[in-house]
């Protein structure tokens, strides 16, 4: 039986029924770690490209919101008709990748070189886990699914009740304070974000294990995506904390 | 730049060396000699 049945994972978009939900038709082709790499590339260059592009046309700007959107609505297709994934996955990193290119302008301008910084710790961070992950010091367990899984849950809930209470004016001001507290609580989350990356490796080898279909390549490179994003705007916020404490 | 900012450096590198050192004993030799001295049997 494979190690990773009874998969576990913080990522909304990876839960364990992800690959129970697909026939498994012998027939066609099936998944493989190399296609889910070469499509998260894809993936990539794709978000990078549209950032890019947004940040350096001011008159795009406008478009945050409406990509901040129009990219939720993307993800939630993807997680529910995965079949379409060659079509929605690309599409959500062009529009994430606009997104993201006004969020970073933002900050850029606010704290110049922030974003630089921000981008390399990411990728440094993917590369550092994607070695862990393979030289087998972090093993993806029962234990550290299920604790990986809680954590990110209660940082969800911490955002949603942020979210509502930001219609009424209000907030939870320690996610954005530059204190100690607020500064050891985005630590926290950065390292939730990267650990989610190990659940995102597991995942997509439990897939080509278990031979999903070849369209899973899409869900697993969305699910990478989609915890790489959460995983920059966390550094981006830590870097901004700690450099409002200089 | 953000020098405050390189000390998020220091928990990648450790866990790259780390990993790489894991690596690289997984690689290692499994403690069998390369050459095997077998006592040689009469007519063999």
């Amino acid at each position: 039986m494979s190690k990773h049945l009874a998969l576990r994972s913080g990522n909304p978009a990876l839960s364990a029924s992800t690959f129970k939900k697909q026939s498994y038709a012998s027939s066609e082709a099936s998944m493989t770690i190399q296609g889910t790499v070469h499509k998260t590339g894809i993936s990539l260059i794709l978000c990078i490209l549209s950032a890019g592009y947004v940040w350096g046309n001011p008159s795009l700007h406008f478009l945050a919101m409406p990509a901040g959107i129009v990219g939720f609505i993307l993800a939630m297709v993807t997680v529910f008709k995965p079949t379409i994934g060659y079509v929605t996955v690309p599409a959500y990193a062009v529009v994430q990748g606009a997104f993201l290119g006004v969020i970073s302008m933002i900050f850029n301008e606010m704290y110049p070189g922030i974003v630089v910084q921000a981008v390399f710790l990411t990728f440094g961070t993917l590369g550092a886990l994607l070695l862990a992950y393979m030289s087998g010091l972090i093993k993806a367990t029962e234990n550290f699914k299920l604790g990986v899984a809680a954590a990110t849950g209660g940082i969800a809930i911490m955002y949603l009740i942020n979210m509502v209470m930001g219609f009424f004016g209000s907030g939870l001001s320690i996610i954005q304070s530059s204190s100690t507290m607020g500064i050891l609580l985005s630590g926290f989350i950065v390292i939730i974000a990267a650990l989610n990356l190990v659940l995102d490796f597991d995942f997509i080898e439990e897939g080509a294990e278990m031979g999903a279909p070849k369209y899973m390549e899409w869900y697993g490179a969305f699910g990478l995506l989609v915890t790489l994003i959460w995983l920059y705007l966390e550094i981006l916020r830590l870097l901004a904390k700690l450099q409002n404490r200089r | 730049m953000n020098d405050t900012g390189n000390i998020l450096w220091i928990p990648i590198i450790v866990i790259s060396v780390l990993s790489i050192l894991k690596l690289l004993n997984k690689n290692k030799s499994n403690g069998k000699p390369w050459i095997r001295i077998e006592k040689v049997e009469e007519n063999e």
